[in-house]
């Protein structure tokens, strides 16, 4: 009895001791950035199956308990969430996670292209800070904003990113002609450009005379409040009304002047209007 | 060696054989080819409703929750919230099946960007390695934190919970319920918001 006893604690013995030498474990990095290279720890003896389960990676390969895994940079590129996995008689598992490094690259949305001037809140813009593979970077760093037209600087402000974002809003500038935005993060830097325009007319004024073919009518050059000259190509509707009924002209402002010529043989008032800007108002007498 | 008498036996028996074989045959025969259409379209109208179960069961097992009271500076419309929540929840969907199908169709669309380089290489490493991944009973519960002030892009914080199974072939080799949690950058396209950014994080 006491024999098989002992048969059995050694035969138990042995077993124990030949699981302990294989069991497997694996440690993997507490924290680790895209790009950089890494390592698997594992404990045991013999022969194991790794995998490499994340973002852009599934790798398998061949390992030998005991010795430490390399992870190669390539391997890890991309940040988030990854899985090692360690198969030899059973499977073990742990999962670890690749940040983003260093800032390489800033994402820079601007809107709109082109914005009257003096506008409030008109002017947005969001910048993305990215590492050298294109991982989000969510660890605050401070966005450098600008907005300058003619070397003037119109708007600076250094923004902290939240989740990875920072953003901007302000009120367009006073004179016409394109401003530059830029967005700037250490020596990192994205430019952007807009186009101030004139915004609605001030003070449309008109004149008219007879001629042999009608009445011509002008107006004087277009300027909005703060003293720029609208566009080529902003609309102004002259509007005729005499004996023969009401008539209607749309002319395009050319070199901030807007002309018209309008077919009334009797006594016609004529006004002018544009966008929601009206002009004053004139008479001309009838064709003698 | 076979003696040729026992070969000319063995070949008169064969023939035999295959005569009766035929000729029991023939009204089978008969029948298959009075039946076959009918059978194929059986057959093709089961695959077709399986097919159609099956993804049925893939989108249905993608639950999506979307808060948006958090995003700013712009506000999110109720209709911009559901476009959101529709085409989140499919991408969801198309990359489970891309993961444990290993293949690139269902990326196209919900995905642009930085996100579909990496699922598409996720892909091309899993069919070289022969590893496969299953998302089942996805539980998302998501918040929007930032939504720009054109509406061009946003940004979401995704609490997600599933079911993750990693397949060697057939084999499974890792089988856990996980939470992870994700960033998430999505612009809207011409008729749909994409990912243009998924990334995993442990914490917000």
């Amino acid at each position: 009895m006491l024999r098989r006893f002992k048969i059995f604690a050694l035969i138990y013995f042995a077993a124990t001791w030949a699981g302990l030498c294989s069991a497997q474990d694996l440690r993997v990095p507490g924290s680790a950035s895209a790009g950089a290279e890494t390592t698997v720890s594992t404990t045991g003896s013999g022969k194991a199956t790794f995998y490499l389960v994340g973002p852009g990676a599934s790798r398998k390969s061949d390992v030998t308990l005991g010795e430490d895994i390399h992870l190669s940079a390539q391997d890890m590129q991309t940040a988030g969430r990854y899985l090692a996995i360690l198969c030899a008689d059973t499977c073990h598992s742990s999962a670890f996670y690749v940040s983003a490094g260093k800032p390489a690259s800033l994402s820079f949305i601007v809107h709109p292209s082109r914005v009257p001037v003096a506008l409030n809140d008109a002017v947005s813009g969001v910048a993305f800070p990215f590492d050298q593979y294109r991982n989000l970077v969510l660890t605050p760093v401070n966005v450098n904003f600008q907005l300058t037209a003619k070397d003037t600087s119109l708007f600076s402000r250094a923004v902290r990113t939240q989740n990875g974002i920072a953003w901007f809003r302000t009120t367009s500038g006073k004179s016409a002609g394109p401003v530059r935005i830029t967005a700037s993060l250490d020596d990192l830097t994205a430019q952007r450009a807009l186009q101030q325009v004139a915004s609605d007319p001030c003070n449309l004024r008109i004149t008219g005379q007879r001629t042999k073919i009608g009445i011509l009518v002008q107006t004087e050059p277009v300027h909005d409040c703060a003293g720029n000259v609208l566009p080529d190509g902003t609309i102004v509707t002259f509007t005729a009304t005499g004996q023969d009924g009401k008539d209607t002209v749309d002319a395009p402002i050319k070199q901030g002047i807007a002309r018209a010529q309008m077919d009334s043989a009797g006594a016609t008032t004529i006004s002018a209007a544009s966008g929601v800007v009206m002009g004053n108002e004139i008479r001309v007498g009838a064709q003698p | 060696m076979i003696p040729a008498k026992m070969i000319s036996a063995n070949t008169i028996s064969a023939k035999t054989i295959s005569a009766k074989l035929i000729a029991a045959k023939m009204p089978s025969e008969i029948t298959r080819s009075k039946f076959a259409p009918r059978f194929y379209l059986f057959v093709a109208g089961i695959l077709f409703f399986a097919s159609a179960i099956n993804s049925f069961a893939a989108d249905a097992s993608v639950q999506v929750q979307l808060e948006v009271k958090k995003a700013g500076p712009r506000a999110v419309e109720d209709l911009t919230q559901r476009g959101i929540l529709r085409d989140y929840r499919l991408a969801w969907t198309s990359m489970a099946q891309a993961f444990e199908f290993n293949t690139f169709d269902p990326l196209e669309g919900p995905f642009s960007g930085e996100a579909k380089r990496w699922l598409r290489q996720t892909v091309t490493s899993q069919q070289q390695s022969g590893l496969s991944r299953r998302y089942t009973n996805q539980n998302h519960h998501v918040d929007a934190v930032f939504y720009s002030p054109e509406g061009d892009v946003i940004e979401l914080h995704d609490t997600a919970q599933y079911h993750l199974q990693i397949l060697d072939g057939s084999k499974s080799i890792d089988d856990q319920d996980v939470t992870v949690r994700y960033v998430v950058l999505m612009t809207p396209g011409a008729d749909r918001w994409t990912i243009r950014q998924l990334q995993a994080v442990p914490q917000f």
